[in-house]
């Protein structure tokens, strides 16, 4: 499935002393296969931008296509749409509601139509995917951890197997090893299905690792995209609109300016260590 | 008295009923299991644990929403668990929660920030003084008219902070302030209360996921399934990188990438923690190389 954006501006309360434009004249293209990473500073239209895609929000002027067709052409395919694209929303928290851990992700597959079995075998295969054991199934979502929480909401998206994953800060509140065990899933769902994936996220290091493409946000307007390699290089703009470049990239501009050899475009740790490495053995010789 | 909080085999259980066919029965959860710990007056600490580990369970101890089940907690001095000393317990102990949605009172930014103090019984005028540099604070003041629910989440977060710091408490506890944030205002919020422990001498319990936050910490304690499992400065800490890891933590950036040049068979040291450490290090290598 691909995504486009076309000129979409959303204004909230539009018309009155409150009105608040949330996006202004945003075009992106999200093409089949592809793993999307969206930052941007607090309040830069992100979340505002990610409910236009499965229709929760309609555009104040502008169109949102799904393989071409707008999404708002008929309303009686709403429901298949919402379906389709699997929004795992920014405090998804607040919708946990059914009785039990397994009840609360068996829900979507149930409304589905699936048969006991098939949703059976969904609600076990996402659980574990989400690091959530069998001892929690007949636990109520209230009294589980902030993080336990999340992992049981997304694993509610997960059950429907939409064909677009998209995700609000999905690792904010999880502990590192959940983190990376959440990303590591849906990396590894992007890989084997070929989801189109959108990732908010504020944590640049994620962000640097997984996606093929970044769009950064600012006020409402998209300030740059483009692969990460190229967008890390603006650092010092992306500092100037709260954000910043992965950590380690501080370290290896840090070292350059104490004369090391090394290259530019390096933000993830693997990459870092090995050039520091080949850089020192090379002085080594 | 400097001591702000004291914990003595402080225990917690979570108690439900579960209706089951055959009637009822109840199911516990220790949260807290037999923690001893003191936090002394002015002093930063960090506490780092796994998602359900008690962190929460232990930040609403100290605001006395939750009494030991066993054990004593004492903040400031106060025995927690004394339904009299409530108020005094809050107002001593201030609380930054998980959640910014849940701590919003009030419809104007500015009203939910002069909140706390307005309860207190403070002056106007100091209230005034007070909001202000919150906002300022935290970055918000050019919102200070706006309407708390319309905020981003991360928006909303500072607003709470700064509700908090209005109130000017001896000791913030804060559970996780910066989840929501972008990177420059995790950086505020975290140079921020550094600032108000090093000026204002206002003890700091921060509950963090991210291990960047606490290299500046005084001290780091990380809980694990309810137990104290490590304390330490976070150089001590952080330096033990494997067994940090083993409580599905993680450690800071720098220490990851000394560990695995270290790994590559390059002499680089182990206690890690700062990008300016890491690059004095290289440097350091390269001399003797
Ligand atoms: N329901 C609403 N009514 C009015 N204004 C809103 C509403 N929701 C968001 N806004 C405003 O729209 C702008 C964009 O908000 P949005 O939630 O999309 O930002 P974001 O990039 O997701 O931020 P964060 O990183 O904090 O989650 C903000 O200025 C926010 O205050
Ligand atoms: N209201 C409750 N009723 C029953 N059990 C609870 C309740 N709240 C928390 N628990 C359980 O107590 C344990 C500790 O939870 P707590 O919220 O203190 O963890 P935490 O360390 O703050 O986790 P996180 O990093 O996810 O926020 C968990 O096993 C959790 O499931
Ligand atoms: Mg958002
Ligand atoms: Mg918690």
């Amino acid at each position: 499935m691909s995504i486009t954006i076309n000129h979409v501006t959303h204004i909230y309360n539009p018309g009155t002393a409150m009105a608040k434009t949330a996006l202004d004249d945003v075009s992106m293209e999200f093409h089949d296969g592809e793993f999307i990473g969206l930052i941007g500073h607090t309040g830069s239209g992100k979340s505002t931008l990610i409910q236009h895609l499965n229709a929760l929000l309609k555009p104040t002027s502008g169109e949102i296509l799904l393989n071409g067709e707008n999404i708002h052409q008929d309303k009686k395919r709403l429901k298949e749409i919402r379906q389709r694209v699997g929004l795992v929303f920014q405090y998804p928290e607040h919708q946990l509601f059914e009785m039990t851990v397994y009840q609360d992700v068996a829900y979507g597959p149930t409304n589905l139509g699936l048969s006991e079995e098939e949703i059976d075998r969904r609600v076990r295969e996402v659980l574990e995917v989400v690091g959530m054991g069998e001892e929690t199934y007949e636990k109520s979502p209230f009294e589980l951890s902030g993080g336990q929480k999340r992992r049981v909401a997304i694993a509610g998206i997960l059950a429907m197997q939409p064909e677009v994953l998209v995700l609000d800060e999905p690792t904010a509140g999880l502990d590192p090893k959940g983190r990376d065990e959440i990303l590591d899933a849906v990396q590894e769902m992007h890989r084997r299905l070929g989801l189109l994936v959108v990732l908010v996220s504020h944590s640049m290091e994620d962000v640097a690792r997984l996606a093929d493409r970044i769009f950064v946000m600012h006020q409402g307007k998209v300030a740059f995209s483009g692969t990460p390699k190229e967008v890390f290089s603006h650092a010092k703009e992306l500092e100037q609109i709260g954000l910043a470049a992965p950590q380690v990239s501080y370290i290896l501009e840090g070292l350059r300016q104490k004369g090391f050899s090394l290259p530019k475009d390096i933000y993830t740790i693997e990459e870092a260590a090995k050039a520091i490495s080949d850089c020192l053995q090379g002085t080594k010789k | 008295m400097s001591e702000m909080i004291r914990a003595e085999h402080l225990t917690y259980e979570y108690v439900r009923t579960v209706e089951e066919e055959k009637g009822s029965r109840s199911e516990t959860v220790l949260a807290l299991n037999d923690v001893t710990l003191t936090i002394p007056k002015g002093a930063f600490v960090a506490v780092l644990g796994h998602n359900g580990s008690g962190k929460s369970t232990f930040a609403k101890e100290i605001n006395a929403l939750l009494k030991p089940t066993k054990g004593v907690l004492w903040v400031d001095g106060m025995d927690t668990s004394d339904d009299e000393l409530l108020w005094e317990i809050r107002q001593s102990a201030g609380m930054v929660f998980q959640n910014p949605d849940n701590q919003i009172v009030a419809t104007v930014v500015e009203e939910d920030v002069a909140f706390g103090p307005e309860n207190l019984g403070v002056e106007p005028e100091e209230i005034r003084r007070r909001v202000d540099q919150a906002l300022e604070t935290v970055g918000m003041t050019a919102f200070r008219k706006d309407t708390p629910s319309k905020l981003s989440g991360g928006q909303k977060q500072r607003i709470a902070i700064a509700g908090v710091l209005a109130m000017e408490p001896e000791c913030i506890v804060l559970d996780e302030p910066t989840a929501m944030l972008d990177p420059m205002g995790r950086k505020d919020v975290i140079e921020t209360i550094h600032r108000l422990n090093k000026e204002k001498g206002i003890t700091i319990v921060l509950i963090t996921h991210y291990m960047e936050e606490t290299v500046d910490a005084d001290w780091m304690v990380i809980i694990d399934d309810g137990k104290v499992a490590m304390e330490g400065t976070p150089r001590e800490v952080f330096s033990q990188v494997e067994k940090v890891k083993g409580f599905g933590l993680d450690v800071p950036q720098a220490t990851e990438l000394a560990y695995r040049l270290r790994q590559m068979g390059l002499a680089v040291p182990k206690d890690i923690l700062t990008t300016e450490e890491m690059v004095g290090a290289l440097c350091q290598l390269q001399s003797t190389m």
